[in-house]
């Protein structure tokens, strides 16, 4: 950036920020801090240095190094403000996009899939979704199964609650062993499990062997 | 003694699930039997106690149909006398098991409530075979609901053997429509169950109406098709061996115009 012999003060090219043949060092601090580069911050700093070193011999010029930190900080500010402004749009864009897009994807989850280049039958998961898919066919079978599994057995031990609640027992205790006969009645898995109970739960299952 | 001890892990039925009687069909113009009693064979058997298994018998039900026409709230009703007005979506499938006395016999029926949603139809399906008895329900309130029936029973009879279930179509919600209106679905709903060679039913959950009757005449069909077929079997088999007389004389009565009656009246 040194070596820039034409010195042509052109306003016009300073609004336009463009480098082109670049009128030397100082003119960084002429220009708008939107347009600012580097090279723009690395001939500030040139100036500033060459300022303070001739401040030695001439205190006069503290003036000048003045201005030009002042601008320098004007520049600064100007930016970060910008910068927190842009930070916000950006954000509030990213909002709204992402509303769109789901939007989008309740609407036409096959058209939307389609346009993704997947297959028709396809579908897309949004892996940070509590709700979404997780379980296959298969174990959502085997759950129902053993749900309903569970569900003959408690009818099954509810009937036999009922029969000890009812009395049943010491009737039976006079026709057979007590002790033996009551742990048929009240053990649901006792060894002392007939066939025929077991052909009940079989029965209510033969399906299972199915698909 | 293996038996006798399973006796008592049966606990005597309720009053209102003892039927003694052949309980009534709803509609003449759809109904799948008119006897007013019991196959004589069949109550022989069981004045006899010449029953086999069937003390332990467990007959099959399946009820299907759409999404929301009613099931659950029908099963619901029947099994645990109870109305819920909050819709809750079956999951796959559930069962419930109805316990009964049928001409002095204890009878079960295990009834089993499916999803009517698509996407469970892959599941529920697998649980439509060996059923002794297939419910296809729609709302008469949503008459859609209806033309659907015919998919719902075409789904069901595909795992099942031709004319081994009882067909029923029931008409739900019947509280919900005037009389009237009540009356002209009824009018399509009779010629549907005719083509669907199915007994038909108007049922309200939410009042309990025609409910239990419903129940008690699936549950009388179906525990006196499985007698037949369970003497029919131990006929068979005492034929081959030779048998005595008694069951000869079972064996026989099959053929009585009764059962011939059955087969012309639908
Ligand atoms: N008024 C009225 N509502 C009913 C009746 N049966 C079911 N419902 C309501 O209809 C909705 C769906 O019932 P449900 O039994 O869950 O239907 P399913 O999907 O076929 O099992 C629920 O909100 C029930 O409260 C009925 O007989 N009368
Ligand atoms: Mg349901």
């Amino acid at each position: 950036p040194q070596e820039l012999p034409l010195e042509a003060e052109d306003h016009q090219h300073q609004e336009e920020g463009e480098e082109k043949e670049e009128p030397g060092p100082e003119n960084a601090f002429e220009k708008s801090p939107f347009h600012l580069t580097a090279e723009d911050v690395y001939d500030m700093s040139y100036v500033v240095g060459r300022e303070l070193l001739t401040i030695r011999s001439e205190p006069s010029r503290t003036a000048q190094l003045q201005f030009k930190i002042v601008r320098i900080l004007e520049m600064l500010e100007a930016l970060v403000n910008e910068s927190n402004l842009t930070v916000e749009e950006l954000k509030m864009e990213r909002d709204n996009l992402k509303k769109e897009v789901e939007g989008l994807r309740k609407e036409c989850p096959a058209g939307k899939a389609e346009q993704l280049s997947l297959g028709p039958d396809k579908m897309i998961i949004d892996l940070t979704d509590p709700n979404r898919p997780r379980f296959t066919l298969q174990e959502l079978r085997d759950v129902l199964q053993e749900r309903n599994q569970l569900k003959a057995q408690l009818l099954i031990a509810q009937e036999e609650l009922q029969c000890c609640k009812s009395g049943l027992i010491s009737q039976k205790e006079d026709q057979a062993g007590p002790v033996q006969k009551e742990s048929t009645v009240c053990n649901p898995s006792g060894s002392s499990k007939t066939n025929e109970e077991k052909t009940i739960i079989k029965r209510l299952f033969f399906f299972k062997s199915g698909k | 003694k293996m038996k006798s001890s399973l006796m008592h892990l049966v606990p005597p039925v309720s009053r209102d699930r003892i039927i003694s009687h052949f309980p009534k069909w709803y509609t003449p113009e759809a109904c799948l039997q008119f006897k007013d009693h019991f196959h004589a064979q069949v109550r022989s058997a069981c004045q006899q106690r010449n029953t086999g298994t069937v003390g332990l018998k467990i007959s099959k039900v399946v009820v299907v149909g759409d999404l929301y026409v009613g099931k659950t709230s029908l099963i619901n009703r029947f099994c645990k006398d109870s109305f819920d007005r909050d819709y809750k979506a079956t999951i796959g499938v559930d069962f419930e098991i109805e316990r009964f006395e049928i001409a002095g016999v204890p009878y079960n029926l295990q009834i089993w409530d499916t999803a009517g949603q698509e996407k469970f139809k892959c599941i529920a399906s697998a649980y439509y075979r060996g059923a002794e008895v297939i419910i296809t329900v729609f709302d008469l309130a949503d008459i859609q609901t209806l033309d659907h029936t015919k998919q719902w029973l075409e789904d069901a009879l595909r795992e099942n053997e031709p004319g081994s279930s009882f067909i029923f179509l029931v008409g739900t919600k019947k509280d919900l429509v005037s009389g009237a209106a009540c009356e002209r679905t009824e009018l399509d709903a009779i010629r549907f169950a005719n083509e669907m060679q199915a007994e038909y039913w108007s049922v309200s959950a939410k009042t309990g109406e025609n409910v239990k009757e419903f129940f008690s005449r699936v549950a009388a069909l179906a525990f006196e098709q499985s007698m037949l077929k369970e003497l029919e079997k131990s006929y068979g088999r005492m034929a081959q061996i030779g048998a005595g007389n008694l069951i000869r004389i079972e064996g026989n009565s099959l053929e009585t115009p009764e059962s011939n009656a059955q087969a012309n009246c639908c």
